[in-house]
């Protein structure tokens, strides 16, 4: 089985219908997508998959950061780093 | 009588006839969604809709649309279901007034009834996810009242956080969520990966139908979510404590999930169907690992569906975008009538007021997009006459037609702040804003020719009255 978005062929199973056999849902383990088995083809299958949401490794290793992570204020070991409970 | 939770709303839409029951077996997908975005579809006074026999769930329950129509909003406020959108809108500014009203603590709450902790946990056993739109990445929680605090100033109550914010579930027990950072939590998971540590945080679901309001609505920093709602609701709004964080969170919700922001951590979200209109994503944001659960028994999944406008979403953040936009406003210019920033979360805004002396009308446009919410939004600002009614579209055009010279009238500045989300920006949270000044000309702005409107004739009041009545008794 192929991811339907970054066509990565590694899919793990997150869960499956309370109702026994009648849907599980996917997950692919390098863009995330997830989807329902019993979802339509444009969401499901590789070949009708919308071009303008596939992604490729590219895109997820260039995706941009929101929101930009910002620098420490402190060093891990400073000693001058305030505590919580300091007031 | 205010409602404390979603129940006891969803009762009352029942009884108003604004609820209906989907009885016959639907799919998650794509029946869930499109349902909810055809009752954005078949005019005015859509129904909540709720479903209970879904393909392949056992036990869901799960309600859209809840506040997707005039007349469902002003339920959730209390009001006669006809009660109508400016006058809605007037009560709303009314019941302003009376903030802060102190929360009412109680330590029953019913979503102590479940747990689910560490290893246990799993949200797609206690809540029927599913997709939306085509191009969502996943499945998300976009109708969460998300509880954090100022991790500077932890014991602050006001700066304690309640935001809607899309919440995209990437596993069992994690989640990657969009802060915003215009946003209020944006600022607290600033200050706490400054420091290097996890931002806590308490994600509520299936809340009472102002809880979800004032959780869309754009206060000032150091305001509280709670203390507005008990303005709004004329009577305190019931908080609890939750188990983990020691987080104030609503007493009436279905679901309670708790856990942190993972600090300094992003991971590949979305895309995801905004209030825009228009996809936004992928892009790499911050994820959530949960560590606690609790539910009511038999808990209601609420969700809203949100895409080309008008949708659920415009309906709920419609009136709490006019009324702080007017009450920021009328801080410093009391000049301002009324505000109608119901378009796209006020990306576009249209203000009447009064002029104090000739260019004060653009000073009120730039006033607005320096608000706290126009920090990320007000992109475009039409201001009219104190006698032009903002929200009657029509009355706006003409002024538009008649008032506006573009050359001295469009202000257009350059490279301001916008949220990421608006896609017209060439840089992301970056754009032009505009102003349109449609007002008329005061001195000593003495352009144009406007000093003979022609005005209603003094007799056409009392034609009025006689044409009515002559029409009533045909």
């Amino acid at each position: 089985m192929t991811c339907p978005r970054c066509a990565h062929d590694t899919i793990d199973t997150v869960t499956t219908s309370p109702v026994p056999g009648v849907w599980d849902i996917l997950q692919c383990v390098r863009c995330l997508y997830m989807w329902r088995t019993t979802e339509p083809d444009r969401r499901t299958r590789r070949e009708a998959y919308p071009v303008e949401f596939r992604m490729t490794p590219a895109d997820i290793e260039t995706a941009p950061e929101v929101p930009v992570v910002p620098p420490l204020l402190y060093g891990r070991n400073e000693p001058n780093r305030p505590s919580r409970t300091a007031s | 009588m205010p409602h404390d939770d979603l129940r006891s709303f969803l009762d009352t839409l029942e009884k108003e006839n604004q609820l209906l029951r989907i009885t016959e077996q639907v799919l998650p997908e794509p029946d869930l969604a499109a349902a909810a975005n055809a009752a954005g579809r078949i005019g005015e006074g859509a129904p909540a809709l709720y479903f209970d026999n879904v393909k392949g769930f056992t036990d869901a329950r799960i309600a859209m649309n809840v506040h997707g129509s005039w007349r469902n909003h002003a339920l959730a406020l209390d009001l006669p279901p006809g009660t109508s959108v400016r006058e809605q809108i007037e009560e709303f500014a009314r019941r302003w007034d009376a903030f802060p009203v102190a929360p009412e603590r109680r330590e029953d709450a019913p979503w102590r009834q479940n747990t689910q902790l560490g290893p246990d946990i799993d949200l797609f056993k206690v809540l029927p996810l599913f997709r939306l739109n085509d191009g969502d990445g996943g499945f998300y929680l976009d109708k969460a009242a998300v509880v954090s605090r100022d991790p500077r100033d932890p014991d602050h109550f006001g700066k304690q956080n309640v935001g809607t914010y899309r919440i995209e579930v990437i596993g069992r027990d994690r989640l990657a969520f969009q802060p915003v950072p215009m946003h209020d939590v944006a600022q607290h998971l600033h200050a706490a990966e400054e420091l290097g540590e996890d931002l806590p945080i308490a994600i509520t679901l299936g809340n009472d139908p102002v809880i979800t309001i004032v959780a869309g609505m754009p206060m000032g920093y150091d305001q509280s979510e709670y203390e507005m709602a008990g303005a709004l609701r004329g009577a305190p709004a019931p908080i609890a404590t939750a188990p983990l964080t020691g987080f104030d969170v609503p007493w009436g919700s279905e679901v309670v999930v708790e856990g942190v922001v993972e600090s300094r951590k992003r991971q590949i979200e979305g895309p995801f169907g905004e209030f825009t209109g228009h996809y936004s994503g992928g892009r790499r944001m911050p994820t959530i690992r949960v560590d606690r659960i609790s539910y009511r028994t038999d808990p209601v999944f609420e969700s809203l569906y949100l895409g080309m406008p008008w949708t659920e979403v415009d309906y709920l953040v419609g009136p709490n975008t006019c009324v702080p936009l007017l009450k920021q406003l009328r801080t410093e210019f009391p000049e301002v009538q009324a505000v109608n920033a119901m378009y796209t979360h006020g990306l576009a805004v249209i203000i009447s007021t009064k002029k104090r002396y000739g260019g004060f009308a653009k000073a009120v446009g730039m006033r607005a997009m320096t608000t706290p919410h126009g920090l990320g939004y007000v992109t475009q600002v039409i201001v009219v006459d104190e006698d032009v009614d903002p929200f009657d579209l029509p009355q706006v055009m003409w002024a538009m037609s008649a008032k506006v010279n573009p050359q001295d009238d469009v202000v257009i500045v350059p490279n301001l702040s916008v949220m990421a989300l608006a896609p017209a920006a060439n840089t992301p949270g970056i754009t032009s804003k505009m102003i349109i000044d449609a007002t008329t000309p005061v001195a000593p702005d003495n352009r144009g020719h406007f000093d003979t409107p022609v005005r209603d004739l003094p007799e056409t009041p009392e034609w009025t009255d006689r044409l009515r009545a002559l029409i009533a008794a045909r």
